[in-house]
């Protein structure tokens, strides 16, 4: 028996190491493969058409995107692959072949790879990490990832100590892969942009929206039942925050969906710590902080005086808004300060709550009858303000007769960029910039499973964009939750006023901190005061150590303040 | 005779090579790193014992340290008293005992990343197993008690067969005689565990108790994945602080500097734990 089990387990190794062989052997091959085929090329993704056309077919679900020949370049055609042997390697968000931001770049690489003749190293990797591991990289000369799908706040992270390339030469070069910086809100050219120069192309358009369910709040019933318990009218659509909080609450504990017996919540937000639960606050507090203009100036900057750098986190505006924050947080399940994004999401989908506030996904993932069970019953609508506003240049709060309506860029709005280290860098853009193309990125914002969201004006339907409707129709949307989904996301990224975004070095550590503390302050541990003054306490540490000088001048640049 | 020593000193060198590679050089240049302002790709800057006096000033660090404290401290306890009660239990004839006993190892090889999504479901506050199964509402990951309360659970769910198992077999070491002997004297089973068996398996105990010790101190992926530390800072240990700064911060001296503070705590606690042994045994 004893002899048995050895031979058995000598077969194994001695398989197990046979395979290995063989694996390391066949990667070699597939190097060399790429330098010895020669004869004409096989296409299996791409069909080409004699006016230098062609359909891209996209891995697995073979869907047919259909791109000019400007879309495609000049160095792209029937039977050139101008990259052939090169290989690269992008890094992404592991979301895998069909997450959200991975998921594009798993459709498009057979089409591209026949296209250029190149090789695409997809290398997926937690948001925790991505920073981490490519700066490391970067540091120390590895230069083991050609290019990042990353997210707008590492921007100052990368671009001042060079680690990224600007895109400049390529934008608008008619050799490779057409779009249009002009396709793009200022909001949005702003993050992509650094100093006036693309270092980015552009991809996904990350906001938040206040979404609601539209057939209880448009209910005559219920908006009679309002009026009775609260002896007002209910003030919808909403303008003000103070109008979604009287909502909620009246909402909340109540059985007002038949899904299932249980009483449902007024809103539904997700406060994990290190799960993005500070961007509720971003977006919500914009309007008691940011002043109604768009110029970049002390009233506008929200997050540090542009002249010292010491934080505005704890200026009387943010104490408003996290108070404001803290009061319509207990309008929402009480679990939700342990949720994550995806958690608190699916409660909304679910139809266990009036309101949510968050990212295009939500619009898009409503339209999955596998997941939601309120398709057809959406509104949405820019993010709602408020009448006064603290202004932070004179220090004194200033009252509006119409609220202080304020758009946001909260998010990644995910991003191809290039590192210094490529030896083909034109290879990375060429795939970043196909992506880009108006069909690619169409079809990629129709899907909302993509984690690709609208804010361009080709995602836009007339006469705010150039965007055709039967294309969103016959990806399955709803058109009532349709309309109103992407009259929201116009809304917000053509808004007058903007939330200056934060993309500084050290950015996801001033995040952190104050979303540590944010969720200590919604669970009730400390107050909104102690939690913002412990966040300025700590935000000035963090500029101390990372030099005050350097990251006020880093500042100054990435949200373009002059004295 | 120089060459004895010679060949003998052969022998020892892949294992002293092995040591100065992997145990005392990362050892000493953690301890070299946490003297320092470091940034990878930039020069070093020499800070002296600032990042240590930091630590001091730090109330994140003092917190993310109580909590360790507490999850050890609760933690190991309930695993090496559990450990030994169903060590005690599975000790005895019954039926199936075999297959019970390979039942109860089996949270032992789960992976701990795992683990911690499991028991995310698992404590789902909105009708997860626990909550919709009992029908309570307890707030398991959204209160800074509970949810310290629930990472305490997973690592005691998945460490207590490990004690279980290691107790198990100390006990099938202790010769029949021993007990007919002690049976004798008295019936009381508590009297025979008190005076025969516990002291026999006793080494056992203290050798459980310190790997445990040891591991636990070094918990990361259970409150990583459950938690992320939160709510607040509730679930913060000490490792995960570490992690935070040195590889979400990039502050590594500072890192380094926690680590070391760490090291110094888990090996100041297993030396005394050692010499109280020594003590014992002479």
């Amino acid at each position: 028996m004893k002899r048995f089990m050895k031979v058995v387990l000598l077969s194994v190794f001695a398989l197990m190491f046979l395979f290995a062989v063989a694996y390391a052997g066949g990667g070699e091959k597939e190097k060399g493969g790429a330098e010895k085929a020669a004869g004409p090329i096989q296409y299996k993704y791409l069909k080409w058409y004699d006016d230098g056309s062609v359909d891209l077919i996209t891995f697995e679900d073979n869907e047919i995107i259909h791109l000019t020949k400007k879309d495609l370049g000049s160095l792209f055609g029937k039977g050139k692959q101008p990259f052939k042997g090169k290989r690269i390697a992008v890094t992404v968000n592991n979301g895998g072949p069909k997450g959200g931001i991975s998921g594009p770049l798993y459709r498009v690489r057979p089409a591209w790879e026949e296209l250029t003749g190149a090789k695409l190293d997809i290398v997926e990797m937690p948001l925790a990490e991505q920073l981490q591991k490519t700066i490391n990289d970067l540091r120390l000369g590895g230069g083991q990832y050609d290019g990042f799908v990353e997210g707008a706040w590492y921007m100052g992270e990368y671009v001042t100590p060079g680690f990224i390339i600007p895109l400049d030469k390529y934008v608008e070069n008619p050799k490779f892969p057409y779009w249009d910086p002009k396709w793009l809100p200022k909001s949005l050219k702003d993050i992509y942009t650094w100093g006036g120069k693309w270092y980015a192309v552009p991809n996904d358009s990350d906001g938040q929206v206040l979404y609601w369910r539209n057939d209880i709040l448009s209910d005559p019933e219920w908006q009679k039942k309002f009026k009775e318990e609260t002896g007002k009218d209910m003030p919808f659509p909403c303008k003000t925050w103070d109008d979604v909080i009287a909502i909620a609450k009246f909402f909340n504990g109540k059985n007002w969906d038949n899904n299932d017996p249980d009483p449902d919540n007024g809103i539904v937000m997700h406060f994990k710590v290190n799960a993005q639960g500070m961007f509720h606050y971003m977006s919500l507090s914009a309007p008691y902080v940011v002043m109604p203009r768009n110029t970049v100036d002390r009233s506008t900057v929200y997050w540090f005086d542009p002249d010292t750098m010491k934080p505005l986190i704890n200026s009387p505006g943010h104490i408003k808004a996290l108070k404001v924050l803290y009061e319509l947080q207990k309008y929402g399940p009480p679990a939700q300060a342990s949720w994550d994004l995806g958690t608190a999401w699916d409660w909304f989908l679910r139809g266990k709550a009036i309101f949510v506030f968050s990212w295009g996904d939500v619009g898009e993932l409503v339209q999955d009858p596998k997941r939601s069970k309120i398709k057809g019953k959406l509104g949405a609508s820019i993010l709602p303000g408020t009448y006064d506003v603290y202004d932070l240049d004179k220090n004194e709060w200033v009252h509006f007769d119409k609220p202080n309506i304020v758009g946001n860029t909260t998010g990644g709005s995910w991003q191809g960029v290039i590192s210094v280290k490529s030896k083909n860098p034109d290879v990375v853009y060429s795939l970043f910039a196909l992506m880009a193309t108006k069909p690619f990125h169409i079809w990629n914002v129709n899907r909302g499973w993509t984690g690709v969201d609208p804010g361009w004006i080709t995602d836009f339907l007339p006469p705010d964009g150039t965007a055709d409707l039967k294309g969103y129709l016959d990806a399955g949307w709803n058109e009532s939750d349709l309309k109103f989904f992407l009259k929201a996301y116009h809304d917000n990224f053509f808004a007058k006023t903007m939330l200056p975004y934060l993309r500084i070095n050290g950015t996801d550590e001033y995040w952190r901190t104050l979303d540590q503390n944010l969720n200590a302050c919604m669970i009730g541990k400390i107050s909104p005061e102690e939690a913002l003054n412990r966040t300025a306490k700590l935000w000035d540490e963090i500029t101390d150590r990372r030099g005050r000088e350097a990251q006020l001048k880093q500042y100054q640049e990435a949200i373009g303040y002059k004295k | 005779m120089y060459r004895d020593n010679k060949i003998k000193f052969m022998f020892l060198l892949p294992a002293a090579i092995w040591v100065l590679a992997f145990t005392i050089f990362p050892l000493l240049y953690g301890l070299r790193l946490s003297l320092f302002n470091v940034k990878i790709g930039f020069p070093d800057e020499f800070v002296g014992f600032r990042n240590y006096v930091q630590i001091i000033r730090d109330a994140n660090a003092l917190h993310s340290f109580m909590v360790t404290l507490i999850f050890v401290a609760a933690g190991v306890t309930v695993e090496i008293v559990l450990g030994m009660l169903f060590a005690l239990l599975f000790n005895r004839p019954m039926p199936a005992r075999g297959i019970l006993r390979t039942v109860m190892t089996m949270p032992l090889f789960a992976t701990p990343i795992a683990v911690g999504f499991l028991f995310v479901t698992v404590f789902y506050e909105e009708g997860g197993l626990i909550n919709g199964i009992l029908h309570i509402k307890i707030p398991w990951l959204s209160t800074y008690f509970w949810s310290l309360v629930s990472v305490i659970l997973v690592d005691i769910w998945q460490w207590t067969p490990f004690c279980f198992l290691v107790f198990l077999a100390a006990l099938q070491g202790v010769p029949d005689d021993y007990y007919e002997a002690a049976m004798l004297e008295t019936k009381s089973r508590w009297k025979i565990f008190r005076y025969i068996t516990f002291p026999v398996i006793q080494p056992t105990v203290v050798l459980v108790l310190l790997l445990r010790i040891t591991e636990a101190f070094k918990v990361f992926d259970i409150p990583y994945t459950m938690t992320g530390g939160g709510p607040g800072n509730a679930t913060q240990v000490l490792t995960m602080y570490a992690y935070r700064v040195g590889f979400r911060f990039f502050n590594f001296g500072y890192a380094s500097a926690i680590s070391f503070v760490l090291f110094i705590v888990v090996m100041f606690i297993i030396m005394t734990l050692f010499k109280r042994i020594r003590e014992v045994y002479k």
